[in-house]
């Protein structure tokens, strides 16, 4: 017999969901609608975003913040490079993870290895985007205070403007995210291989497997399901990358990303500022569907 | 409704913006002009201001009715020794009205934005005039708000007025269009300073066969690259075109793709790009500091002969070689043929017309606020109060150029604002890289519509 003061009525669960509810439409639900109201607006949120339409030129009418989110040849050069550090930051940045994850594990001194590599995670982007910025320093004559140019010329070199040459310089900033965020995969994925059961691992390696079979076949797929959380999680990430690229090139020389020109719009027009938002927004939905998916149907096999 | 889902806007951007980093709009990047020259700025001032001086300065100041204990709140984005000078300059004025002012300070466009909408200051001081632009329906008009626009010349009060109304005066100034050398290596390499935009070109032509680099040339400035380079175009069109051509931009008058634009940025693209011109080439110009660019005409061997740049430069220079004399060592050249000087301000505005707020204004664009100012030598002052009441030898001889200015015009970019400066800044960073000029420049007259329309 439960007592009556525990039994629950239909609302019960609404009472305890009731605080983070409020916190949810405060803080996430309204500014959401708000914001895509404000990307059908003009500059200045007063008209529709059709009146801004020239004549004679392409129109999407309400849309029309969209054509610029979409089709702006900035835009379409941000949409290029946040594309680019997708595709090679989250495999840098896991690949790396795993590479010191799976070689701290191995040396006794692991606790002192991880902590060097996690430590960059403890500085403010912005300033390890100025120290980086140092390490990148070019002079056109002179010695050169970049410890990279520094060695360049050491070794009889001609300096490099590292974060002025287009192609080379996105690689450059890319490597200050790997450099910031491979502590943090480093840290899950660690501790996902030290979730795999020893004895699977030893059995393996009494029937003549390999490292790198053990690590193939064995390893790998156990952690597959954190990889996976961790790659998603990084795609977010870098989908919103700002610091690295604001201070560091400011956007020039071909470096523009997508959070980049919606600070730069924000004030001056945030018709447009507010597309690009959403439109990220909309890039990153499938992939926290994809995650809550994935989630689910880990619990249900559990 | 409407406000609060704007902040809220603002707020999710900001968070993604990680808030870290105060972004700094216009660059116009003056770190106290005051030149180091060892003149104490509390020297009494001798001869022709002494006149002056003999006035009880409580005796020409006009409170408006303002009563003691009456506050004034105040936004700018000085800081440090800059916020020392405004708190210099207004004493008088505390003391005589009684008057408490609450000064905010920042240098983020964001937060005015903010401010503006729920708790606007009563005076702003703001170096670029996009609040006439995005809040004239919050301003009041200066010269019915106390200030005294008869102190200042035509080109500013044209600047300052949209629909007839007065919204904006400069409250500091400071001076492009200026070209830094070393006397001593002119001497010493046979060179002398030219007078006409023609021996400008001449004597660089003459330096770069000589093998001596005419330019030191940086454009890096992080989210505002390429605003020095805009600088420098804009006083090429000063000498080749004129100050009614450069204000026809800003009017709309002049399409910044137009042939006279078009040729400007040719000189630029040869002396920005080629490696006998600017120090390093394109590369070197687009990656070099501007602060770092200054500091190559007086390093020991100098890099380069001669740099483009403001007022400013003088304090960057005698920071970094505290030994050099002005004159001989250092000094400044009105840019050789330029019709009138390109200028860069803080302008003031107003959201209120208490009595507070009037008396600021009309002591600031008073004789006697003109007077003040340029007792501290912290830049210069549009103000005809000002002129030959510096007492640092260095602002002395730039006030006059300034106060004998044949016109003024303003940098087009902290004119129009964005998106047109940053589309400025972004197409000399890519004309100084050897990019086609009339395809980048046709981009720029796109903004400059776009920037147009908003106004």
């Amino acid at each position: 017999m439960v007592p009556k003061i525990m039994k629950q009525g239909r609302l019960a669960p609404w009472l305890y969901l009731l605080p983070s509810l409020i916190l949810m439409t405060i803080f996430i639900v309204y500014p959401t609608f708000a914001t895509v109201r404000l990307s059908l607006l003009d500059a200045h949120s007063l008209r529709s975003a059709a009146t801004t339409c020239a004549a004679g030129q392409p129109c999407w009418g309400i849309l029309e913040n969209y054509r610029y989110a979409l089709t702006n040849p900035e835009m379409l050069a941000a949409l290029r490079n946040n594309a680019l550090w997708i595709l090679l930051m989250v495999p840098g940045t896991i690949i790396g993870a795993l590479f010191f994850a799976l070689l701290a594990d191995r040396v006794p001194y692991e606790n002192l290895a991880k902590s060097i590599i996690f430590m960059p995670m403890a500085i403010s982007f912005v300033g390890a985007s100025v120290v980086w910025r140092f390490v990148y320093d070019y002079q056109s004559s002179g010695s050169q205070i970049g410890i990279l140019n520094g060695i360049l010329t050491a070794l009889g070199g001609q300096p490099v403007a590292w974060l002025s040459a287009p192609i080379i310089n996105n690689f450059c900033l890319m490597l200050v995210g790997v450099w910031l965020w491979a502590g943090f995969c480093m840290t899950i994925l660690s501790a996902a291989i030290k979730g795999v059961p020893a004895e699977i691992l030893e059995a393996a390696r009494v029937d003549g497997a390999n490292e790198f079979q053990v690590f193939g076949n064995i390893l790998l797929p156990s952690i597959m399901p954190t990889v996976v959380v961790v790659a998603t999680t990084m795609t977010i990430i870098i989908l919103k990358v700002f610091d690295v690229v604001y201070v560091m090139t400011g956007g020039y020389f071909d470096t523009e990303v997508i959070a980049n020109r919606m600070f730069e719009l924000i004030v001056t027009n945030a018709g447009q500022s507010t597309a690009i938002a959403v439109v990220l927004i909309v890039l990153t939905i499938p992939i926290m569907i994809f995650n809550v998916q994935r989630f689910r149907r880990e619990e249900a096999a559990r | 409704m409407f406000k609060l889902s704007k902040m809220f806007v603002l707020l999710v951007v900001l968070a993604l913006a990680a808030a870290a980093c105060a972004p700094q709009p216009t660059p116009t990047e003056a770190p106290t002009a005051v030149p180091a020259t060892q003149v104490p700025t509390a020297m009494p001032p001798t001869a022709a201001p002494a006149a002056t001086a003999t006035q009880s300065p409580a005796a020409s100041i006009d409170c408006k009715g303002a009563k003691a204990g009456d506050t004034l709140s105040v936004l700018y984005q000085w800081t440090g020794s800059e916020e020392q000078n405004f708190n210099t300059i207004v004493k008088p004025l505390v003391d005589a009205c009684g008057i408490k002012i609450n000064a905010q300070s920042t240098r983020d466009a964001a937060v005015l934005d903010t401010m503006v909408k729920s708790t606007p200051p009563d005076v702003l001081f703001w170096p670029d005039l996009s609040p006439i632009k995005l809040y004239s329906d919050k301003l009041v008009a200066l010269d019915a708000d106390g200030a005294n626009a008869g102190n200042y010349a035509s080109d500013w009060i044209n600047l300052g007025t949209s629909n007839g109304k007065l919204y904006a005066l400069p409250a500091k100034s400071d001076m492009k269009t200026l070209i830094w050398y070393s006397p001593a290596q002119f001497q010493a390499l046979g060179y002398t300073v030219p007078t006409t935009f023609a021996d400008l070109q001449t004597l660089a032509d003459k330096m770069a066969s000589d093998g001596n680099v005419p330019w030191a040339m940086g454009l890096e400035s992080g989210a505002a690259t390429g605003w020095t380079g805009a600088d420098f175009v804009e006083d090429i069109l000063l000498a080749t075109q004129g100050t009614d051509y450069v204000n026809g931009i800003i009017s709309g008058k002049v399409p910044y793709n137009d042939p006279g634009v078009m040729s400007a940025y040719q000189i630029f693209q040869k002396w920005s790009s080629d490696p006998k011109y600017t120090v390093g080439g394109s590369t070197g110009t687009v990656s070099t500091n501007f602060g770092d660019a200054i500091l190559q005409v007086f390093s020991n061997p100098p890099k380069a002969m001669m740099v483009d740049k403001a007022t400013f430069a003088a304090g960057n220079i005698t920071k970094q070689y505290p030994n050099l004399k002005l004159g001989t060592d250092y000094n400044a050249f009105a840019f050789p043929g330029a019709q009138g000087v390109q200028v860069s301000a803080d302008f003031m505005y107003a959201f209120s017309n208490s009595p507070a707020a009037q008396a600021l204004l009309a002591y600031w664009t008073s004789d006697l606020g003109g007077q003040n100012f340029a007792a501290t030598n912290w830049g210069l002052s549009a103000n005809k109060g000002a002129a030959g009441n510096y007492t640092d030898p260095m602002m002395t001889t730039l006030g006059n150029i300034f106060a004998n200015a044949k016109g003024y015009a303003f940098s087009t970019g902290d004119a129009l604002g964005n998106p047109y400066a940053t589309a400025q800044w972004k197409a000399v960073v890519n004309v100084a890289q050897g990019q086609d000029i009339k395809t980048n420049l046709d981009t720029v007259a796109a903004a400059q519509t776009q920037s147009l329309q908003g106004k």
